[in-house]
């Protein structure tokens, strides 16, 4: 449990950063509570690890139509943000809440949950739910990525080799209720299934689920949710069955609707 | 008279330095030009080693050695962990060591590890254990290994196998061991009975879960003494181990037992042999430490097992026979297997008419065997409570009295064959019988339920000894070789107080090693209170004649008369007259004293078993939806004999019942068709975290244990024996459903709960 050998730099500005990271055999390093334990078991082997602790990126901004969360965001700011405390963001601070433990809540963010893009975990759903863009940049650019279009299968995202994600930008919509719901993992305490729901007050509703398949998704809008999931590639293992977590899936999805409208109840 | 300190809660003698850091666990020690090892793992289930290829390993910096078997200065017999420690010519399971990287630092060594390359000739990997033991299977071992004697069984429960028979059973040569227990006709009564009831049990390899993954340090001092600074439940096992396993004389071996971040029955003479062996190949201080991953994969935990248990009763609730198969799957242990405790105590704390119980050793591919808190119990136990309450079912009648009826009373003879001593299992389960809890189970909630069962562990036995010193202060040293292991040390300061006359805070209780101790087994098998206890008491008397006698000549009045109050020797009915333990003390310590050293030495040599018994209530929630159970309230009730600390005493039963929680719910260790291990981090393997523990109401029964210190009994063990047969009966009263395999997981109870709506 001891990683290989790896060079450590911190940055003071984005741009020195992005430019370490251009660097093909370089990583990012957030929280560090998925980096670390991949390199220790040597999974994973940079050669220099770019601190991105120090870039101010950890801000909670809210405006009138949007809410903008810094990639450098942790878990416990999340759950603990006056500006969250409303129907329409509860499945944010809900979903931080329920991931790991405090030591972990502290140090992990949602920058690095999203660009590791586990297929189980939790805050991944939260972001497809409420329709958010991933802000990213490299050394060159910035551009702006659909939650929708990012998570392209296990531990695969949109991101291109030296892209930091920067900031994620969630719109605010007037009166809406979302919730997350979950059953956890025995061990590990990720997803078995997880599920965020988003309605609205004109009687819409966005769903997605996570840690059911190859990478998080987005039910369709159109179909009804528990339909949808019977046709769904549900992933199985000796913790869940296939049939089991897809029967789970559909559970998570009706508990976090039903808190979802309870939210929004609650907002009018 | 000084008030008694026998029953009086008080925090661990330990509590301080551990809550605080300031105690120095085994790999914490500095050892000046220490060398770091660690292991290659086999990736192979089952094959034959054809090379090992170092060269790039030895070429990178730091690294000092790539060694195997043969470097090492082992006698070569026997094939068990201690002797052969490194796979010799063939693995016998994924995870088994073949080859230490030793290096300068843990880094170096870790890189390096990655650089060696084993080369292997697969063999078929035996995984099914029921399989594995018809005639003609392929078996778990190949290669012809020459016997190593060892005496690993006996720290337990050293438990015999029942009678020889002549019973040609066709059995492949992968059955190491067979037991057969029988009295009467049990199929014939079977027949005979008015309800019969039956089913097969299967339980997985579960890990013991220490906090600290095991260690071991070893050098060799310039007179070729051999130090072994290591995690063990017992030093002088070890030293045995270690010079059968080197050829060595005992003296030229000298083992030091460190404070112990928990065991469970896992930490005995496995991680030894490697730090030594390497030390003596090299002739430098050698560390083995493993990482968690390594503790998942190359260590001895518990046996999987198959039960297959029918029983019997009369109309009237009485118990009539017991028939048994249980099949204990051994892995690569050769040396011993649970076969022969199982057997006996799927009999439970109960009466029976005819028994007819077979046992199988049986080598796989999987990991070796290890001991585990009540090591054969908890696997039985799930299997006879389980059936109890099916029988009760059938009989219609209260299954807490179903069992209250036939629990054994002192004198009715056990399947062993040998009568009950005094043990209290009709007065836990009275105990919990009056328990809120038992008496409203039937106005609960949807999907609630209660359960009961009961389980007892034997209790084991071994000569001992200690010492007490008093020092020129006036406090007392108390010098025993146990490893303090769940609070033993803080319970023989309350022995040495109260026989002595000072209070626990003027004692110290000191573990010595090997070169330097009073004889003690290894901290297992719920013996160390019962037996070293026992020694401590006896040695506090002595100790105590001594003071008595020096105090006489100094009040001038005679021994019978004094009596110790308070850290003082006075005469009875005149405390004026008086004089401290302290001056009497120092007028012994010192250069041209008067007296003797105030200093006693005793021993004991237990010749019967003290068992513990314990019954247990789970209240759970079943969650229909997604099979998910919640364990909502806890209650034990246990015969300790003695509560020498009933804070300790509580502490040992509410972590038997966590650990139980595991069994029930969550702890499985698997591995996959081919031997592999799946599950060898805790993001695979479960284990009751505090949020799943709820709270345990924790009732302290006493019948006193007539050997037993202040009839103190040995109350490790019999805590876990029946908490999940509890919780499984508790989520039959919820739902309905029951299952026939541990843990209960959410998939295994969703399915369940699906098959019974079908
Ligand atoms: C004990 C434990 C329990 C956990 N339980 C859960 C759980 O229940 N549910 C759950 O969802 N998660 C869980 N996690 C994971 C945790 O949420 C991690 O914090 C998260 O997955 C990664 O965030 P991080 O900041 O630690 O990222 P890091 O570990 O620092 O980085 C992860 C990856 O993302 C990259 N990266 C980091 N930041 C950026 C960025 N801004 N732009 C681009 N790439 C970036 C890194 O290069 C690396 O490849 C657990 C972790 C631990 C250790």
């Amino acid at each position: 449990m001891i990683p290989a050998a790896v060079e450590h730099v911190r940055p003071e500005t984005l741009d020195e950063a992005l430019d370490a990271l251009t660097d093909p055999e370089a990583k990012a390093l957030a929280g560090g509570q998925s980096l670390l334990p991949v390199m220790k078991l040597r999974i994973v082997r940079p050669s220099v690890l770019v601190d991105i602790g120090r870039l101010g990126l950890g801000g909670v901004q809210l405006g009138d139509n949007e809410l903008r969360l810094g990639a450098l965001a942790t878990w416990d700011t999340l759950e603990s943000a006056p500006e969250l405390k409303r129907p329409s963001l509860a499945a944010l601070a809900g979903c931080a809440a329920e991931i790991g433990d405090l030591q972990v809540r502290n140090r992990g963010t949602l920058g690095g949950s999203l660009a590791h893009a586990d297929p189980a975990s939790d805050m991944p759903a939260v972001v497809l739910a409420l329709g958010a863009e991933v802000v990213v940049r490299d050394a060159r650019a910035e551009r702006k990525l659909s939650a929708e279009k990012f998570f392209l299968g296990p531990f695969t995202t949109a991101l291109a080799p030296g892209e930091l994600i920067t900031e994620v930008v969630f719109p605010l919509v007037e009166g809406s209720g979302s919730a997350y719901a979950k059953v956890e993992h025995p061990a590990s305490g990720f997803a078995l299934a997880g599920a965020a729901a988003h309605v609205t007050p004109d009687g819409k509703r966005s769903v997605a689920v996570t840690g059911v398949g190859a990478h998080p998704f987005l039910l369709p809008a159109d179909a009804d949710p528990l339909d949808a999931l019977t046709e769904a590639e549900i992933y199985g293992d000796r913790f869940a069955p296939t049939e089991y977590r897809r029967h789970l899936a559909g559970v998570v999805v009706r508990r976090a609707l039903d808190r979802a409208r309870e939210n929004m109840e609650k907002a009018a | 008279m000084t008030e008694s300190v026998i029953g009086v809660a008080r925090a661990r003698v330990d509590a301080p330095d551990k809550v605080t850091g300031a105690t120095r666990f085994a790999a914490d020690g500095h050892v000046h030009g220490l060398l770091h090892a660690r292991l290659v793992l086999s990736p192979e289930a089952h094959a034959l080693i054809q090379r090992v290829e170092r060269n790039a390993a030895l070429a990178m910096p730091g690294v000092v050695a790539v060694l195997t078997a043969d470097d090492l200065p082992l006698t070569g017999a026997g094939s068990d962990r201690t002797t052969e420690p490194l796979a010799r010519t063939e693995v016998v399971f994924a995870g088994q060591p073949v080859a230490l990287v030793v290096a300068e630092n843990e880094a170096a060594a870790e890189d390096a590890v990655e650089a060696v390359v084993v080369q292997y000739e697969p063999l078929p990997a035996v995984v099914d254990v029921e399989d594995a033991m018809l005639p003609g299977r392929a078996l778990a071992r190949v290669v012809e290994e020459e016997a190593g004697g060892g005496d690993m069984e006996s720290i337990h429960a050293g438990v015999d196998n029942g009678q020889e028979d002549g019973d040609e059973e066709q059995l492949s040569d992968n059955v190491l061991d067979t037991v057969h227990r029988s009295s009467g006709d049990a199929t014939a009564l079977l027949e005979t009975s008015d309800v019969v009831v039956s089913g097969t049990f299967r339980t997985p390899w579960v890990y013991q879960a220490y906090i600290e993954p095991q260690v071991a340090t070893a050098w060799l001092e310039p007179n070729e003494t051999l130090v072994v600074s290591t995690s063990t439940q017992g030093s002088f096992v070890t030293q045995r181990e270690l010079a059968r396993a080197f050829g060595l004389p005992l003296e030229r071996i000298r083992v030091v037992a460190e404070p112990l971040g928990g065991a469970f029955g896992g930490k005995l003479a496995l991680m030894e042999p490697l730090a030594a062996g390497a030390a003596l190949a090299l002739r430098r201080p050698v560390r083995v430490v493993l990482t968690r991953a390594e503790d998942f994969q190359a260590t001895n935990p518990a046996s999987a097992q198959v039960t297959h248990l029918k029983l019997g009763a009369r109309k009237d609730g009485t118990l009539t026979a017991l028939t048994a198969r249980m099949i204990v799957d051994r892995g690569s242990n050769a040396g011993w297997g649970v076969e022969g405790i199982t057997t006996l105590l799927v009999a439970g704390p109960y009466r029976w008419k005819a028994h007819d119980i077979r046992g199988y050793g049986v080598q796989t591919n999987r990991f070796t065997f290890g001991a585990y808190r009540g090591p054969g119990a908890p696997t039985a136990a799930f299997a006879l409570e389980t059936l109890l309450d099916e029988l009760a079912a059938e009989l219609e009648v209260d299954p807490l009295e179903l069992r209250l009826q036939n629990a054994v009373v002192e004198a009715d003879v056990g399947v062993s064959g040998n009568p009950f001593p005094r043990m209290g299992a009709v007065e836990v389960l009275e105990r919990i019988r009056e328990h809120p809890l038992w008496k409203t189970r039937a106005s609960l909630p949807a999907d609630e339920g209660v359960g009961v069962a009961a389980g007892y562990w034997p209790g084991g036995t071994e000569p001992a000894a200690a010492v007490c010193r008093v020092n020129q202060d006036g406090t007392m040293t108390v010098v025993t070789s146990a490893v303090d292991m769940s609070g033993v040390n803080t319970g023989f300061a309350a022995i040495a107080a109260e026989t002595f006359g000072l209070s626990p805070d003027q004692i110290r209780v000191v573990a010595a090693d090997t070169a330097t101790g009073p004889y003690s087994g290894a901290s297992a098998g719920s013996k160390v209170t019962y037996t070293v206890g026992a020694a401590v008491l006896k040695a506090a008397e002595a100790a105590r004649e001594k003071l008595l006698k020096a105090a006489s000549e100094e009040l001038e009045i005679a021994p019978a008369d004094l009596e110790v109050v308070d850290g003082a020797v006075r005469a009875v009915g005149s405390p004026d007259h008086s004089i401290t333990v302290a001056e009497i003390s120092a007028k012994a310590l010192r250069f041209g004293g008067r007296y003797e050293p105030i200093e006693g030495h005793g021993g004991s040599a237990q010749t019967r078993g003290a068992p513990s018994v314990a019954a247990h209530l789970a209240h759970v929630r079943v969650d229909q939806e997604t099979g998910e159970v919640t364990l909502l309230a806890h209650v034990i009730a246990q015969d300790v004999g003695r509560a020498l600390n009933p804070a300790l005493v509580e502490g040992q039963m509410r972590g038997g019942v966590a650990q139980g929680i595991g069994w029930a719910l969550f702890e499985e260790l698997v591995h996959d068709e081919s031997g592999q291990l799946l599950t060898s981090s805790f993001l695979d393997y479960a284990i009751p975290l505090a949020d799943r523990v709820p709270d345990i109401d924790t009732l302290i029964v006493e019948v006193p244990a007539p050997d037993g210190p202040f009839g103190a009994k040995g109350i490790g063990e019999a805590p876990v024996i029946a908490a999940a047969p509890a919780i499984a009966n508790a989520v039959a009263a919820a739902v309905g459903i029951r299952l026939r395999e541990l843990p209960m997981t959410a998939p295994r109870v969703w399915a369940a709960l699906e098959d019974a709506q079908a």
